[in-house]
């Protein structure tokens, strides 16, 4: 073997260990998903052993019966829809009230966080650079602690088993992280772009809108990403906040599938499927704008 | 109409940056503002255009106080050392920018953004992101954005300096072609004393928040107003001989070692000459060195030679100080040899040695 060709394959074997490693971690992490999907897919008869990847007669009853809300136990003599008190018939209920507060929270945090962040990045004051440390401090704070006082907040408000309570819980939990994300990302945006256009002639609102948001859209993305995130997926806050079945967000509620006489993994696992379609699509529409339009070419080379 | 920069300080909690700077110029002129880093031109130049404001003094155009404005209502234009284009418009954009602000009609603003893109010869770039344009590209696209508004002042903070060295020169004429063709006023920043002679029509030399020197290129190399400009402006710089007095109608520098200044003949100067201690400046281009002894030359050893191209870069020590003499490059000089120095009597500078003055009062010893 020559010393080159030894190089070369010694650079071969450590692609292939490389891609071995990443192919196997990307199963390991997939592998509950692609259950839940199979799963989902199974008719009861094959719920029980021996369990199998692949359904052998894929049936998509399951979703039929979340996404139309008729019960199968109780419908099955008469072929009538009777209601019922079985989870299905709230399925989406959840899904809305998850969408309602996730995009509610989202919106607000978002909002704020971003006119804050700019703010203490443009703006000389005193104690502004406590804002960004400290909110992030609060982030550390495991949230067990913070539902309770947080819970008691909401008593007094008379917002208890309301959307609202949710919301504001959520802002609260995402806000401060939102508004570090973003201050660090508006100290990345050259001054100079705004004395630019405010040379230019426009007023500080105009360059706001004009020049800083749409250079920090990368940054609102990741942020507004990240506070769908935490919102679509805290069960903590609903638990505790929430008293009526159908106030439930999706999290609360997939869990009613473990009560009583059933434990129906094939509602359950389609409940999970489609918990995931919400963020997967806003994930794929949004994935290009984290990384692309980023300041490059604003300032020098 | 002038344009007066009137008494103007600035402070920085308690760094001064400038101190009480006054300059005068008119229409159409080529001003650069050039110093080191720290000199407060940089600040200046943003007190023109508003974005800073002065803690004290007033900026006048004719007979209007502008000091207050916002920088959006001076009319003026400003390029930005890093270019500041925005990054998510096309080029068309980012130069239509300000017209659009101003309610330009939209077929004014493409009339306007094709002139300008032809003069800075960019049409073919107007649909691309800054972000898919070279530093040049880059360069001429901001320039353009502030040509467009036909704003009565540019202001021009080291536009050249994000630039590789050939390209520098390229847009060093093309800068000075567009300021011809517009005939804009122009106030110009840079550290790099080479643009400032070249391109201006005056040049204000800056240090420590003063105004040393305000003159033509010409004045400011040819009789440097202090020993900063003297020092500052000229590459490789000025040798300074400290410690010189009149002695005898010759100039005599002291100190361990003291020798006569190899200057022929100090004419009707000599007698305006203060009695103090004095430091002479001569340019390496500005004496002449012989291989061969030469009556009344002051006697040196060679220490270094490099050769620059046209000419030599001659390192010698002389009487124990060190001066470096500039030489064509076909003597055939040799570190380690002797050699004979003469300076120009004509470019001999006298500064006091307290007040750091130029003590001529014209160019040169003789006249």
């Amino acid at each position: 073997m020559t010393p080159m060709s030894r190089v070369r394959a010694r650079r071969w074997l450590g692609q292939a260990c490389a891609y071995a490693t990443l192919v196997a971690i990307t199963l390991a992490i997939c592998f509950p998903l692609m259950w839940a999907l199979s799963t989902s897919l199974k008719p009861k008869s094959e719920l029980s052993t021996p369990p199998t990847l692949v359904p052998h007669a894929p049936t998509l009853e399951n979703y039929r019966h979340l996404l139309t809300g008729k019960s199968q136990y109780f419908a099955g003599g008469s072929g009538e829809y009777q209601p019922t008190t079985a989870p299905p018939q709230y399925f989406l209920s959840w899904f809305g009230n998850s969408i309602i507060v996730s995009l509610g929270s989202t919106v607000i945090s978002i909002v704020i966080s971003t006119l804050a962040a700019y703010s203490i990045t443009r703006f000389r004051y005193k104690g502004r650079m406590a804002v960004p440390y400290f909110s992030l401090l609060g982030y550390m704070v495991p949230s067990i602690i913070l539902v309770f006082p947080l819970f008691m907040v909401m008593t007094r408000l008379e917002l208890t088993d309301s959307l609202w309570s949710l919301t504001l819980g959520y802002v609260s939990t995402t806000l401060p992280f939102c508004m570090w994300l973003l201050w660090a990302f508006f100290r990345g945006i050259p001054v100079e772009l705004e004395e630019a256009a405010m040379i230019d002639g426009a007023s500080r609102l105009r360059v706001f809108g004009e020049i800083v948001l749409p250079s920090a859209l990368p940054g609102i993305i990741a942020a507004a990403i990240f506070s769908m995130i935490v919102s679509w997926n805290d069960y903590l806050f609903a638990r505790v906040f929430m008293n009526s079945v159908d106030h439930y967000p999706l999290t609360v509620g997939v869990m009613l599938f473990f009560e009583g006489v059933h434990v129906d993994w094939g509602l359950m696992m389609a409940s999970a499927v489609l918990m995931t379609v919400p963020m997967a699509v806003l994930f794929m529409a949004l994935q290009r704008h984290l990384v692309a339009g980023f300041g490059a070419g604003a300032v020098k080379g | 109409m002038t344009i007066r920069v009137d008494n103007i300080s600035k402070r920085f909690g308690k760094t001064e940056v400038l101190r009480a700077v006054s300059l005068e110029f008119t229409e159409r002129e080529f001003i650069t503002l050039v110093g080191p880093s720290g000199c407060g031109k940089t600040t200046l130049l943003r007190i023109l255009s508003g974005l800073e404001t002065p803690s004290s003094g007033e900026i006048w155009h004719g007979d209007k106080p502008i000091g207050h404005l916002a920088p959006g209502a001076r009319d003026i234009a400003m390029v930005f050392q890093s270019y500041a284009l925005y990054p998510h418009m096309d080029v068309f954009h980012n130069i239509a920018y300000g017209l659009r602000v101003r309610h330009t009609p939209a077929d004014e603003i493409r009339r306007r953004v094709g002139e300008a893109a032809k003069v800075l010869e960019i049409s073919h770039l107007l649909e691309r992101k800054p972000r898919e344009l070279s530093g040049g590209q880059r360069q001429r696209v901001a320039l353009g954005r502030a040509m467009v508004r036909r704003p009565w002042l540019f202001l021009l903070d080291e536009p050249l300096s994000n630039l590789d060295a050939k390209l520098r020169v390229t847009m060093r004429s093309e800068l000075k072609r567009v300021h011809r063709a517009l005939e804009t006023t122009t106030v110009y920043v840079t550290h790099d004393q080479l643009e400032a002679m070249t391109m201006s029509d005056r040049i204000a030399v800056m240090d420590g928040g003063f105004v040393q020197q305000f003159a033509t290129p010409e004045q400011i190399y040819g009789h440097p107003a202090n020993l900063f400009v003297a020092g500052f402006i000229g590459s490789p710089p000025m040798n300074f001989i400290t410690d010189v007095a009149l002695s005898d109608g010759r100039l005599v520098a002291g100190g361990a070692q003291p020798v006569t200044l190899p200057v022929l003949r100090i004419d009707r100067f000599a007698a305006a000459l203060p009695r103090r201690a004095m430091t002479a400046g001569i340019r390496p281009q500005d004496i002449a060195l012989s291989l061969s002894p030469v009556a009344d030359a002051m006697a040196a050893e060679v220490q270094m030679v490099q050769l620059l191209g046209p000419e030599k870069l001659v390192e010698v020590t002389a009487a124990g100080r060190m001066l470096s003499v500039i030489v064509d490059a076909v003597v055939p000089v040799k570190a380690g040899e002797r050699a004979w120095l003469l300076f120009d009597p004509l470019r001999v500078h006298l500064f006091d040695a307290d007040t750091q003055r130029n003590v001529l009062p014209a160019p040169g010893l003789v006249s």
